[in-house]
This record gives structure tokens, C-alpha cells and sequence, in this order.
């Protein structure tokens, strides 16, 4: 089984000056700010470009549970999903990213 | 446009960007997410490549017009264009060099079109590094004539199977030995070739060149080619050779 997180020798070969580590940080700010939002196609744009590229790079850099978080809603903005119906997935996320 | 090119291991390069005593390489990759560009140079260089990265497609294509690369690593979803039209791009300007491709697209449609325009291999992300080390030199295994056999050049692309030389479509009307001179310059691009060489694969060891021959169908051939508009200079160096450059990438360098 994966493990949620990096262990530390991971991240000195993933990730050694901590600029991912720094960017999940702005990234769960930027999705916070965004789920605040009231509901549009610009607020779904937004997620969707924040997501696609955690569900790209969280699991490259040992983050598995932000991927997985990420890549779930990641298919649902693909899938042309409402907001009310990923508000769930973007709090399962956030909440993944708290605790970086 | 930035390209790294401050990593180790960099050692003279073959003509179609191998290193002549290793396989170690010149890589490009194009990504536009600073963190797998960033971590996908340290792991290539750690196998001793040198890497160039770009993250925006119109400077992948210039990097490509003026470098030999050995592989190409291109993200899909560049913020200048779909890496799927960057990669056909390359195939239709006859960059004949293996491409992993890599993205966040999971569905197999993805990796089927991804594939059918041109690419030699498929990564999703997220990957595991080691994944990609062993692909990158699955790829880098792979003979040369695998890899086609077309070459190119600013405007112009040469078909050695063809024996033609073509510019934006249409095909050029060149002697044989012309075409032959200018395969070979094509071919070492950017860099010197001796007269000896040229010499050698125009004639055989029976035939007779007289004094001024090799001149005479480089000049023919700076005619034809100016003519026809190509965008390359054969360049003389006096007593050694020529020296086919990109007027192009020479004016922006």
C-alpha cells in the first residue's frame, strides 16, 4: 500500500529544496479561495486548472492521497460536473492538502 | 525563450545527438510545471544527460530547429498550444527523434491519439521517476533507423529514401551530386565538413575530380537553394570545408 505522504528520504530525491512542498501550501490557499466562490463556469475553469495540475504532480512527488484526492475530482471536472456536485471532492482535497 | 544548459555530463554528440561513447544524450523536455521540469532534469542528469528545458511550445520548436536532440519529453497541455499539435509539428517538419509523451490525460483514447500523432511512448501522470528513467532509456536504445530517415532543415527536409529534397511541399529539382552534397550537409548540420569527406561521397575511388568540382556544385547548389527560397547558408571556410547553418537560428543567435 501507498503511503499519504513522503517519507523524508523521498523527499530529499523528489523534491530536496522543498519547492513542491511550498506549492501545495499556495495551492490549497488559491483552492480555498476559489470554493468560496459563488458557482460559474470561471470558478469551474479555475478549479479545474488548480486540479488538473495537482492530479498531475502530487503523486509524482510522493504526495499519493493529494493525488488521489485530485485525480478523482480531476475526472469529474472532466467529466463536465456541476459545482454542487464536486463541492464534496474539492473539501476531501482541501483537507488532504491541510495537513502538508 | 530559456534553455538549461548547465548540466553535467554534457560530451560530444554523434549526428543524431548520441554521444558517440555512451548512451548519454541531449534531451529536451517541455513541460511548463516547474516542479516535474525541474525534477525530470536532476533524475536525467543524474544518468549523466544534458538537458535542455523549454515550457512553452513555439520555443520547443526553435530549440529543436537549432540543437540535435536524442529525445524529446513533451507535456500535453502547454500554455501556448496542445502538445498533441506540437508533436505532429515536429513529425511534419521531419524532427525524426523519439518523443515521450506526458501528461495528466488518463483514458486510454488519450494514449491511443497521443501515440497515432507521432509519439513513441506515453507517460501519465503522476509517474515514478524510475519509470521514466527506464523508458527514457528504452528509447534511447532504440537503432536509428528506426527512427525514420528524413532530415531537416530550416524550411527544407530531405528524404534519403526518396533521394529528394523537398521545401514546404514541393520538391526540388537538384542533379544527383547535388542532391548527395546536399544530403551530407543536412545531414551535419551546423557543423564543418571537409572537402575530403564530401569528395568521398560524391566520387568513387576511380573517378577523376578535377581541382575546382566540389566548388562548382556548391555553387550550384547555393543557386538552386536560393532560387527555391530555402532558409539555409552553406558557409565556406577557405582549405578545410562548408558548413550548412539555419539563417534563421544564425540571425537570432
Amino acid at each position: 500500500m501507498r503511503q499519504p505522504a513522503p517519507t523524508e528520504a523521498e523527499l530529499e530525491v523528489l523534491d530536496p529544496d522543498g519547492s513542491f512542498r511550498n506549492r501545495l501550501v499556495e495551492d490549497r490557499a488559491r483552492l480555498a479561495a476559489v470554493a468560496a466562490q459563488k458557482p460559474s463556469k470561471t470558478k469551474l475553469a479555475e478549479l479545474g486548472r488548480i486540479v488538473h495540475q495537482l492530479a498531475g504532480a502530487a503523486g509524482t512527488f510522493g504526495y499519493a492521497e493529494i493525488g488521489e484526492r485530485a485525480i478523482a475530482l480531476d475526472d469529474k471536472l472532466i467529466d463536465g460536473a456541476m459545482v454542487a456536485e464536486v463541492t464534496p471532492l474539492v473539501g476531501d482535497l482541501l483537507a488532504a492538502l491541510a495537513a502538508v | 525563450m530559456t534553455l538549461d544548459l548547465t548540466g553535467a555530463g554534457r560530451t560530444a554528440l554523434g549526428r543524431d545527438g548520441r554521444s558517440e561513447t555512451a548512451l548519454q544524450a541531449r534531451i529536451l523536455v517541455v513541460e511548463d510545471d516547474a516542479d516535474i521540469a525541474s525534477l525530470l532534469g536532476r533524475e536525467l542528469r543524474g544518468l549523466g544527460h544534458t538537458v535542455d528545458a523549454v515550457r512553452l511550445a513555439e520555443d520547443a520548436l526553435q530549440a529543436a530547429r537549432g540543437n540535435d536532440y536524442a529525445l524529446m519529453i513533451i507535456d500535453l497541455g502547454l500554455p501556448d498550444g496542445d502538445g498533441l499539435d506540437l508533436v505532429r509539428e515536429m513529425r511534419r517538419r521531419a524532427i525524426e527523434v523519439p518523443i515521450l509523451m506526458l501528461t495528466a490525460r488518463r483514458k486510454v483514447e488519450d494514449r491511443v491519439i497521443g501515440l497515432s500523432c507521432g509519439a513513441d511512448d506515453y507517460l501519465v501522470k503522476p509517474f515514478a521517476v524510475s519509470e521514466v528513467r527506464a523508458r527514457v532509456s528504452a528509447l534511447l536504445r532504440r537503432p536509428s533507423r528506426l527512427r525514420g530517415n528524413r532530415v531537416a532543415i530550416a524550411n527544407l527536409v530531405v528524404d534519403c529514401d526518396a533521394l529528394e529534397a523537398i521545401v514546404e511541399g514541393v520538391s526540388l529539382p537538384l542533379a544527383f551530386k547535388q542532391y548527395q552534397l546536399l544530403e551530407l550537409l543536412v545531414r551535419r548540420k551546423n557543423h564543418m565538413t571537409p572537402k575530403r569527406m564530401i569528395e568521398e561521397t560524391l566520387y568513387g575511388f576511380d573517378d577523376e575530380v578535377s581541382a575546382n568540382s566540389i566548388e562548382a556544385h556548391v555553387s550550384k547548389l547555393r543557386r538552386a537553394l536560393r532560387a527555391a527560397g530555402v532558409g539555409v547558408n552553406i558557409e565556406t571556410r577557405r582549405g578545410i570545408g562548408y558548413r550548412l547553418v539555419d539563417l534563421g537560428v544564425a540571425a537570432a543567435n
